[in-house]
């Protein structure tokens, strides 16, 4: 039974191959419509669909992380060749469909095993962070920046600290205060935790969750914010200041052409993994496409001068504009999590003229100087 | 400027509360004609999207409110029609009423994903109202007009179910439908009635969070309040003024968690809300048994001329 249904198996996919279509398959964790993580996975296979005219494309929405297995199966049993899972938990359920399944091809989004028909990918956020820290440090008044995280997770933690860096590069008593729902979707929890902040005397908000609700209750209470992952300047035009946008397509085009090239076949992928930054442009600063800065705040930024170690007397809006355009090539003659950094407990974490490697940026635990709140597994 | 936790307490409390005691009101009513609606969720969900939809076309949100009212009316006639006219298994029928809600409000929702809303409900400040010392911040300070209409509607449904007529009839067809019936009540209507009502409730419930707590549309944005909603009935012992009660506890102790989130374990803010909810539950079915307001014919389809 077994070798028949393989045999329809290859038979369909032979079919697929004689069309001439590479079909690719994703399987997201949560709702299109989420505005967030799943959402901006589904604009990148658009845009992936859309130029590659040899591309079939389909989708899996809202999968349980248990339950990948299964839907990976429907989708081999379909003709998928590539198969792009979207979520970290997804990691073990990819490597044993893997094993299942030795001619497809699998990418696993932010996770870190990989095998030979088994690559990894990410578009990393922390510089982009670090740019809008320098903007909310220069935008704060009481002195206190409130920050909504989902989960306290390296990658989270790693854009806190990205962003508290900023924050007090530009002002160095600020704290960042931080606020964990342990959901990446719950906009209720969202909302209640901006308010406990807001109580709390905060006055400028950042976040990692996957909704605009953080925005929207800042601008309620005409309080400056920065928005995170979809473009989200239109929820509060008059408020919003930047944030992160994020352009999966980027990635999804380059491995796919790849595969289509035969680059990629399912023996070699044991090392590939992509940490995309600003430079490949899986990455923009900004609230909306073509916006790094929304116009309302610029005579701000530009009003609030700094003394900067390496620039001088400078302006924070040429300060963002300057590091930018340094940490979009590809030199990447700046870093944000470059040495001396302490961590908040007082040990030196990062020593002077050292960079963190990428393991040690997505193996970040501790936190770093001006971070107020719980930190769970902080190191001693 | 730090806030004084019991201003920002009672603030947030009430305004997180809001839509739990409108869904938690609707179901009481239900629940004292005989009728149980497990739907509460996905009536909510579908009156969110209804009245953001209705609201972002019309410009208007007390249009988007009504529309949620009428959507979330007629997705509760049709547990109506299965549990009371068809004698369906009423659990079954609300459950798949819930599941329904949020397939259908997922899928006709796609093109609302992302959109704000131009014209939420406004916050409302009570001008010398607010300036009470100790209340007047949290009470009457950017609070929203459906807080008021819930709270409205709990001293009104009380006053209804215990001191006119209708209320009589309507709790003796929760308790005994047979005597009701033979003392010329149509129970099948009363029973219609309430439902109705319930499902009108959540649909304003729902509004309540897609048009004034967070003004726009998101997949599953009800997030599970329905079935917090289904607890505080119990826990308010199918009383509306302690259904205020019991919905703001709710809503203080979920803004309690954020405020003092550095002084609390994670994963006991991470559990509240459904600890309180087990909470409820147990110290509903406790007072179960000394009878404490459960309707004697809850959840029985009642059949003309069976004992």
């Amino acid at each position: 039974m077994k070798r028949v249904g393989l045999a329809v198996l290859l038979l369909l996919g032979m079919l697929a191959m004689a069309e001439g279509k590479l079909k690719a398959g994703w399987i997201y964790v949560g709702p299109i419509g989420d505005y967030g993580w799943t959402h901006a996975h589904d604009v990148g296979r658009k845009e992936a669909e859309k130029a590659f005219p040899w591309l079939k494309t389909l989708y899996v929405e809202s999968v349980p992380e248990g339950q990948v297995g299964s839907y990976i199966d429907q989708m081999v049993r379909q003709g998928v060749r590539v198969i792009f899972a979207t979520s970290f938990g997804y990691m073990d359920g990819v490597l044993e469909a893997a094993k299942r399944y030795p001619n497809v091809i699998f990418a696993h989004a932010t996770g870190f095993k990989r095998a030979p028909n088994v690559a990894t990918y990410m578009a990393d956020f922390y510089q982009v962070y670090y740019l809008n820290g320098l903007m909310a440090g220069a935008l704060t008044k009481s002195g206190k920046v409130g920050y909504v995280g989902a989960f306290p997770i390296p990658e989270v933690k790693r854009h806190i600290n990205a962003f508290t860096l900023g924050v007090r590069a530009v002002n160095p008593k600020a704290k960042v205060l931080v606020r964990w729902i342990y959901e990446w979707y719950n906009p209720a929890a969202a909302k209640e935790a901006t308010e406990a902040l807001i109580a709390e005397g905060a006055d400028v908000f950042a976040f990692t969750e996957d909704s605009p609700t953080v925005v929207q209750v800042a601008a309620e209470k005409h309080l400056p914010s920065f928005s995170h992952y979809s473009p989200m300047l239109k929820f509060a035009p008059d408020y919003v200041v930047s944030g992160q946008l994020v352009h999966w397509g980027a990635i999804y085009k380059d491995f796919l052409a790849k595969v289509y090239a035969g680059l990629y076949t399912p023996k070699n992928l044991k090392d590939v993994d992509y940490w995309w930054l600003l430079p490949q442009k899986a990455v923009e600063l900004g609230a909306d496409y073509g916006v790094p800065v929304n116009p309302k705040f610029i005579p701000a930024l530009k009003a609030k001068k700094i003394h900067h170690p390496v620039f001088g007397e400078i302006s924070v809006y040429d300060l963002v504009m300057k590091l930018k355009a340094m940490m979009s090539d590809v030199e990447l003659a700046f870093d944000p999590f470059q040495g001396p950094i302490k961590d908040r407990k007082g040990h030196l974490r990062v020593p002077a003229g050292v960079r963190l490697t990428q393991a040690q940026l997505e193996s970040m635990e501790w936190a770093v100087e001006g971070v107020t709140g719980p930190w769970p597994n902080e190191p001693k | 400027m730090v806030e004084s936790w019991w201003v920002s307490t009672l603030a947030r409390g009430l305004a997180f509360s809001a839509p739990l005691l409108l869904a938690a009101l609707g179901e009481l009513v239900a629940e004292r004609s005989g009728v149980i609606n497990l739907g509460v969720e996905g009536m909510m969900i579908l009156g969110a999207l209804s009245g953001f939809a209705v609201a972002d076309a019309s410009g208007n949100p007390w249009l988007g409110v009504m529309a949620a009212a009428g959507v979330g009316t007629l997705a509760a006639l049709l547990h109506a029609f299965f549990s009371i006219t068809l004698r369906a298994n009423t659990y079954v029928s609300g459950l798949a009423l819930t599941m329904v809600g949020l397939g259908l409000s997922g899928l006709l929702g796609k093109p609302f994903a992302g959109r704000p809303l131009a014209h939420p409900l406004p916050k409302l400040d009570i001008p010398g109202l607010s300036s009470i010392p100790w209340l007047g911040p949290g009470l009457f300070q950017g609070q929203n007009a459906l807080l008021y209409l819930a709270l409205l509607a709990a001293f009104l449904l009380w006053y209804f179910l215990y001191r006119t007529r209708g209320g009589i009839t309507l709790r003796s067809v929760g308790e005994n439908p047979a005597a009701a019936d033979a003392l010329g009540v149509n129970v099948y209507l009363v029973r219609y009635l309430a439902t109705a009502f319930g499902g009108a409730m959540a649909g304003v419930a729902g509004a309540y969070l897609s048009v004034a707590y967070r003004p726009s549309w998101t997949e599953g944005m009800t997030a599970g309040m329905g079935w917090i909603a289904l607890a505080i009935v119990i826990f308010a012992a199918w009383d509306p003024l302690r259904a205020v009660a019991a919905a703001f506890l709710f809503g203080a102790f979920y803004h309690l968690a954020y405020r003092f989130q550095a002084h609390l374990p994670p994963e006991f803010l991470k559990m509240t809300p459904y600890l309180f909810t087990v909470l409820f539950l147990v110290l509903g079915a406790l007072g179960k048994s000394v009878r404490l307001g459960a309707p004697e014919a809850l959840g029985r389809p009642y059949v003309r001329g069976e004992r």
